[in-house]
């Protein structure tokens, strides 16, 4: 048991919370928590595993997890409109009750 | 008058010092080398992101739920600068605490979604199970291995890179990632505006056509 077991269960809590909430969730809103948590599991699990193995490039763990908080952003803008449309669509957003394509 | 006057105020120093080196003494054995600083530091970090993440995917309100997300955003950032990583610790508290979060709150606001909404009422027994399951599965299935084979990399002591060594990173080895990320945000932001623009009419409110 090093640091990193200690860092890595850590962001393993993370994922299974999110993954938990995802589940029980009702409403787009909810989930969209429950995925920011998540990726902020993996966020720390990258940094986590760069910074601590002796033989990797710190540099290289510090952009990629920059790289995941953009993608998360973007994600989440993305998830707005959805969210926007949906509620215009349907007048509620509840997962539940998005099940027609058209 | 003045001697005396340093002298008591030596002796209240030692006085308050006193418990918190008996904590030092209590706690040291406990704790594996002298870095038990750095051991209560992430105890500490590691109960606000459960606490938070608990109060984010189980509180009836979905603002309560978003405080609680910011709570946990608050955590990990913790853990970035106990993995001698500042500028990610400063870029989660700009992105997540600031942007991500304020978009979150339209989205809760923009569907009405706050004290009597949706998530209000207490899910269903089958749900529970479900999320329940969800909860064990991942500690089940990457638990050991974390504990297995985690603790047989050699590992060091991380050290601060500065600021300019990720940006050379950006601007040499990884400048491919770099204008992808852009490009994708880019797209991203013109299909955010696409999306909520599409079918707008100015007389309604926006929300119900």
């Amino acid at each position: 048991m090093t640091t990193l077991t200690y860092f890595l269960l850590a962001s393993l809590l993370l994922l299974a919370m999110g993954l938990a909430g995802l589940i029980t969730r009702r409403t787009l809103v909810g989930m969209l928590i429950s995925v920011e948590l998540m990726l902020n599991g993996a966020g720390l699990s990258i940094v986590a595993a760069y910074k601590s193995i002796a033989a990797a490039d710190g540099v290289l763990g510090q952009l990629a997890a920059l790289f995941v908080m953009g993608l998360a952003a973007a994600e989440a803008t993305l998830v707005l409109a959805m969210i926007l449309v949906v509620q215009r669509r349907f007048g509620k957003v509840t997962s539940q009750d998005i099940s027609i394509l058209r | 008058m003045q001697q005396a006057t340093d002298s008591m105020v030596q002796t209240l120093l030692d006085y308050l010092k006193q418990p918190l080196s008996a904590l030092q003494e209590w706690l040291a054995p406990l704790l594996p080398g002298d870095e038990w600083a750095a051991y209560l530091a992430f105890a500490l970090y590691v109960l606000i992101i459960v606490g938070g993440g608990l109060g984010a995917i189980l509180s009836r309100n979905l603002i309560r739920a978003m405080l609680g997300l910011v709570m946990t955003f608050l955590g990990v950032a913790g853990m970035y600068l106990l993995l001698a990583s500042p500028f990610l610790a400063f870029m989660q508290l700009l992105i997540y605490v600031g942007a991500v979060c304020v978009l979150i709150f339209f989205a809760v606001m923009l569907t009405h979604n706050t004290d009597g909404g949706e998530e209000s009422r207490l899910p269903s027994v089958a749900s529970v199970a479900y999320g329940l399951l969800a909860l064990l599965a991942p500690l089940a299935v990457f638990g050991p291995f974390i504990v297995m084979y985690a603790g047989r990399v050699p590992v060091a002591t991380p050290e601060v890179e500065g600021t300019d060594k990720l940006g050379a990173g950006l601007l040499s080895s990884y400048v491919l990632p770099f204008e992808l990320i852009s490009i994708i945000l880019l797209v991203a932001m013109a299909g955010a505006v696409y999306l909520a623009f599409r079918g707008y009419n100015p007389k309604s409110d926006g929300l119900n056509q």
